[in-house]
């Protein structure tokens, strides 16, 4: 693929992304802002789990805390939602941290069930509304509209705009981060992690400074959703989440962005596509995403380069 | 390359392809339903009612002169489904929305039904703030919780028992009725001796059956739902635990019976809106009736009930309003629909939007897993 | 003290099916390094054909209600493990080469799949056993409550583990199941047909699971389209606990798990019972990173 082609195509992207809302209703738009909030939190699951390699099954809990931060905050001492922002990263952020301290050198499904379980244990600390603070089953309700240069924003192109922004803006950087210093050194970890620690990488550093970014960047999407929801509650923030998302960025190609770009349209997309088949809406959802993976194994739009740490360790076998 | 633009190019397009035909010799209806998830048999159940009267309704030359066409969306039981079905049925013109069950996902949807001007009336969503936000155009057909708080208060008050045990299973719902009851029951005086939450879901509830028992109370008030109340009746009876259940609205379902098995199910009490069985109205008696001969069971549940009343009461809306306008249909709920003849008793809605008058009933299950209305 | 004890034996009973169920995850992991997701739903499809058989056929009126039940089994078994067998053709041997992780979400599509046909098929609301199949009796030995039917899933759960320990220790596919487990270049070199070991292993696992199925089924009688989800969660957890990839690891961690969640809400709190299972479960992590009984390998993935 040559660079060119992908100026185009990211070009022709953007300028269909940035005059969408003329063409569709509002619910096309809301449909839209559902896939930008999920690619949000999916670039942020990438950078852990596609470029460092580390399995993490509760990114719900990240995006819970960012969200909860921002509602205590709004709803207790009226701080317009928008400038919570950093700070619902950086709650995010540091839990993280702090979770996966004495966690982060485990085997990789050790780790999953470790998220797994931070997850729920996080879900269920909110349900039963602790410190009293997360208003329990019942979540937290009255989130006031976001406000931008003096602009209330309320209806779905409005969200639209403020969403897919906040996406491109990911986008940037994220795409610098990976050509840097840091990046490659991800990659590195994620490839070899022994020949890594041998060339003079700290490993458990990166590891969780890693962690913490992708946390903090769904703490900042969890702000994003309160806003957008007004109303926020602990279903939202289910071990389901978690599962939609490590499925975005698998299916999209673990550690490529326009892949998981393009997965967040089609696992957020398509059950809402699918409404025609009523009651077999999801059934039909879970056979796509079934046969997608077996046709493109490497994912829909693989990430350039070697993957070698994503192979089977058994080793190669007969088909 | 060009496979990867053209599935991006895909991607891209499907939010365009669903499009919305108006046809202006129709008054649309939307229903907002679980039809998929954990909550689906309440929401296809909710299908079937309203199918069935829109069809009546039809049959009787619709409202206002012209045909009703329901139009059904997904809500999964989620908030942020119900959010996307919500603005996709106010893209598709409908006049009113009927739905859904539980209250956190009805109020995901609240807000965009009111930027719409939609008037909505939900059924299955006792939370009472829903109705506190000052949404006008905002009604529902179940009872709030500090309603049913009361009445459990009173009720057990009534049977005599001194030392209750107050079980419910996190939920919204389920939370809000436990907190209302425990509330009243301290400041009557009755001995609260049990307070904690199960979790939904599972199979086995000895565990907390068996840290029940150790308190020791004369009744259990169990505030959940149907499935976990008939596992927790049946593994009581394994227990040999004779002491007497109460449950809230949520668990009149018939499955309750069949889950718990007849003789475990033998003497529980609950409290529920009537069920078109114990109404003495042609409107009840006839909706049964058809009912069964097009589907050939019983309706499923209260909560499936109170959305029909909810669609009736919105054609009545239209009807008497002469109009579609959101202001003006609501408006007409308000000041002007009284005591009108529900499938659930009889309906007038107040300044909020909530329903007035005493709708609950308390219900006692006898020998045959039979539901009788208790006159207490 | 006698509160404490029943509710030792109210954990063993759940800890018994977990036990099971997580078999099934334990061995799928060790042939093929894969979190078979969709081994849950496996597990509901137990309780729902189990069902089925059980009321078209009435077995138990016509066999008894010993042989009825264990011709039931056997058939719930046989049918469960071929559609363990299905599901590897289709959902997992295309994804043998490919990215370990793409397997795990080709699991999480079929279970979604299989978890929403059977609600096409039977309906989305709760299935029932029919109540009087099981004989009701309550054993009473030291002022404990045991049903009987609660003793017999842990014994019958025991039994059926050890019987599949020695299955894989004593036996000839048992050691050709243990070869691939450790290397399958040098199994294949060995002369052991690798495909076969993986499909066998396909047809035990979701044989037990099946089993575990039928066993809830029968004795709570009430069963519903997605509870293959909570179960197979609680299993995997389990699997995890013990150590994934080494059976014994998943019985002791089954067992392990029922009897943390029944204390930890005894003693505790109700409502705050799986958080204190899964910090057990981390805690026991940060001291032996692989579980219970799993090998201390350095191996990186």
């Amino acid at each position: 693929m040559k660079p060119r082609v992908d100026v185009l195509g990211a070009g022709l992207f953007a300028a269909a992304m940035a005059v969408a809302p003329l063409f569709l209703n509002a619910y096309q738009v809301d449909v839209l802002n559902s896939i930008g909030l999920y690619a949000l939190l999916a670039l942020g699951l990438n950078l852990i789990l596609g470029e460092a390699g580390l399995f993490n099954m509760g990114h719900a809990a990240f995006y819970a805390m960012g969200a909860y931060t921002a509602a205590i905050l709004n709803t207790r001492y009226q701080i317009p939602v928008l400038w919570t922002l950093p700070l619902s990263g950086a709650v995010a952020g540091a839990f993280a941290l702090a979770v996966a301290r004495p966690v982060v050198h485990l085997r990789g499904d050790y780790l999953l069930i470790v998220t797994i379980g931070v997850g729920e244990i996080v879900r269920i600390a909110l349900v039963n509304d602790v410190f009293g603070i997360t208003g329990g089953a019942n979540g937290i309700f009255g989130i006031g509209r976001p406000r931008l240069f003096g602009l209330v924003i309320r209806r779905p192109e409005q969200f639209f705009y403020l969403i897919w922004g906040f996406v491109a803006l990911t986008i940037f950087l994220f795409l610098r981060l990976k050509r840097s210093r840091f990046g490659r050194a991800l990659n590195f970890l994620r490839e070899d992690e022994v020949a890594a620690e041998g060339s003079g990488i700290d490993t458990a550093y990166y590891k969780l400074v890693v962690f913490g970014l992708g946390a903090a960047w769904a703490g900042m999407a969890g702000t994003l959703f309160a806003a957008k929801m007004t109303i926020i509650s602990p279903e939202s923030f289910s071990f389901w989440e978690s599962v939609v998302l490590f499925m975005i960025v698998i299916l999209g190609g673990a550690g490529s962005i326009p892949g998981v770009l393009l997965a967040a349209f089609l696992v957020v997309g398509l059950p809402e596509l699918f409404r025609e088949f009523a009651g077999a809406r999801m059934l039909v959802f879970g056979l796509v995403m079934m046969v997608m993976m077996v046709v493109r194994p490497q994912g829909l739009w693989p990430a350039r380069g070697r993957q070698k740490w994503l192979a089977v360790s058994g080793k190669a076998l007969g088909p | 390359m060009k496979q990867k633009l053209l599935a991006a190019a895909a991607a891209l397009g499907l939010a365009v392809s669903v499009t919305a035909g108006q046809a202006a010799d129709t008054v649309k209806i939307g229903l907002m339903a679980p039809l998929t998830g954990s909550w689906a048999s309440e929401g296809q159940g909710m299908k079937k009612i309203v199918e069935l009267l829109a069809e009546q309704q039809n049959a009787k030359g619709g409202v206002s002169g012209k045909k009703i066409e329901v139009v059904t969306e997904d809500d999964g039981g989620d908030p942020r489904t119900a959010s996307l079905a919500a603005q996709r049925l106010t893209t598709q013109g409908v006049a009113a929305v009927v739905g859904t069950y539980g209250s956190s996902v009805t109020e995901a949807s609240q807000t965009i039904y009111d930027e719409a001007g939609i008037p909505q009336i939900a059924n299955g969503s006792t939370a009472i703030r829903l109705t506190e936000k000052g949404f006008k155009r905002f009604f529902r057909t179940a009872p709030r919780d500090d309603e049913q708080g009361r009445m459990a208060a009173q009720t057990i008050g009534k049977l005599g028992f001194k030392k209750v045990a107050i079980l419910h299973d996190s939920t919204s719902y389920a939370k809000g009725l436990a907190d209302e009851s425990n509330a009243l029951l301290k400041k009557k005086g009755t001995e609260v001796v049990f307070f904690d939450a199960l979790t939904p879901g599972e199979r086995d509830y000895t565990t907390i059956l068996t840290k029940l028992k150790g308190a020791n109370p004369d009744v259990v008030l169990f505030t959940g739902y149907f499935p976990e109340a008939g596992l927790l009746l049946r593994q009581k009876k394994d227990m040999n635990w004779k002491v007497p259940f109460i449950g809230g609205d949520a668990t009149n379902n018939a499955d309750l019976v069949k889950i718990a098995g007849q003789e475990a199910a033998e003497g529980y009490y609950f409290l529920s809106p009537p069920q078109p069985q114990d109404l003495d109205t042609a409107d009840a008696k006839n909706f049964l009736t058809d009912y069964q001969k097009k589907y050939n069971e019983l309706p499923p549940s209260i909560w499936a009930v109170l959305a029909g009343d909810g669609f009736r009461v919105m054609v009545a809306g239209i009807a008497g309003a002469k109009s579609t306008d959101g202001d003006k249909i609501a408006g007409y709920l308000h000041k002007d629909l009284k005591n009108f003849s529900g499938l659930s008793g009889p309906i007038s809605f107040d300044a909020k939007g909530d329903r007035e008058g005493e709708v609950y009933r308390v219900y006692k299950v006898d020998g045959a897993g039979k539901f009788v209305l208790q006159k207490l | 003290m006698e509160e404490f004890f029943q509710q030792l034996t109210n954990g063993l009973a759940v800890g018994g099916i977990y036990a099971l169920i997580a078999l099934g995850y334990t061995m799928v992991y060790g042939v093929l390094k894969l979190i078979n997701f969709a081994h849950g739903d496996l597990f509901t499809y137990g309780a729902y054909l189990g069902l089925t058989l059980l009321t078209s056929l009435a077995l138990t009126d016509r066999l008894g209600f010993a042989m009825g039940v264990l011709v039931l089994a056997l058939m719930v078994m046989g049918l469960v493990a071929v559609l363990g067998a299905i599901l590897e053709r289709a959902a997992y041997r295309p994804l043998r080469q490919s990215p370990r992780l793409s397997a795990v979400v080709s699991a999480l599509g079929a279970s979604i799949f299989l978890q929403n046909t059977l609600m096409l098929i039977y309906g989305p609301r709760f299935q029932v056993y029919p109540d009087n199949i099981l004989p009701a009796a309550t054993l009473n030995i030291f002022g404990l409550y045991l049903p009987l039917m609660r003793v017999l899933i842990v014994l019958v759960s025991v039994l059926m583990m050890v019987g599949l320990y020695l299955f894989i220790q004593k036996t000839k596919i048992g050691t050709a199941i243990r070869a691939a487990a450790i290397d399958q270049d040098a199994a294949r070199l060995m002369g052991i047909d690798v495909n076969r070991v993986i499909m066998l292993v396909f047809l035990v696992g979701p044989a037990l699971g099946g089993a575990a199925g039928l066993m809830v089924g029968l004795y709570y009688g009430q069963i519903n389209f997605t509870m293959g989800w909570i179960y197979g969660m609680k299993a995997f957890t389990a699997a995890i606990l013990g150590g994934i990839g080494n059976i014994p690891g998943a019985m002791v961690g089954g067992l392990l798990l029922g009897v943390i969640e029944a204390l930890g809400a005894a003693y505790i709190s109700i409502a705050w019972k799986d958080a204190i299972a899964f910090c057990v479960l981390i805690l026991i992590l940060i001291v032996r990173p692989t579980g219970l009984l799993g090998e201390r390998v350095a191996d990186k993935v």
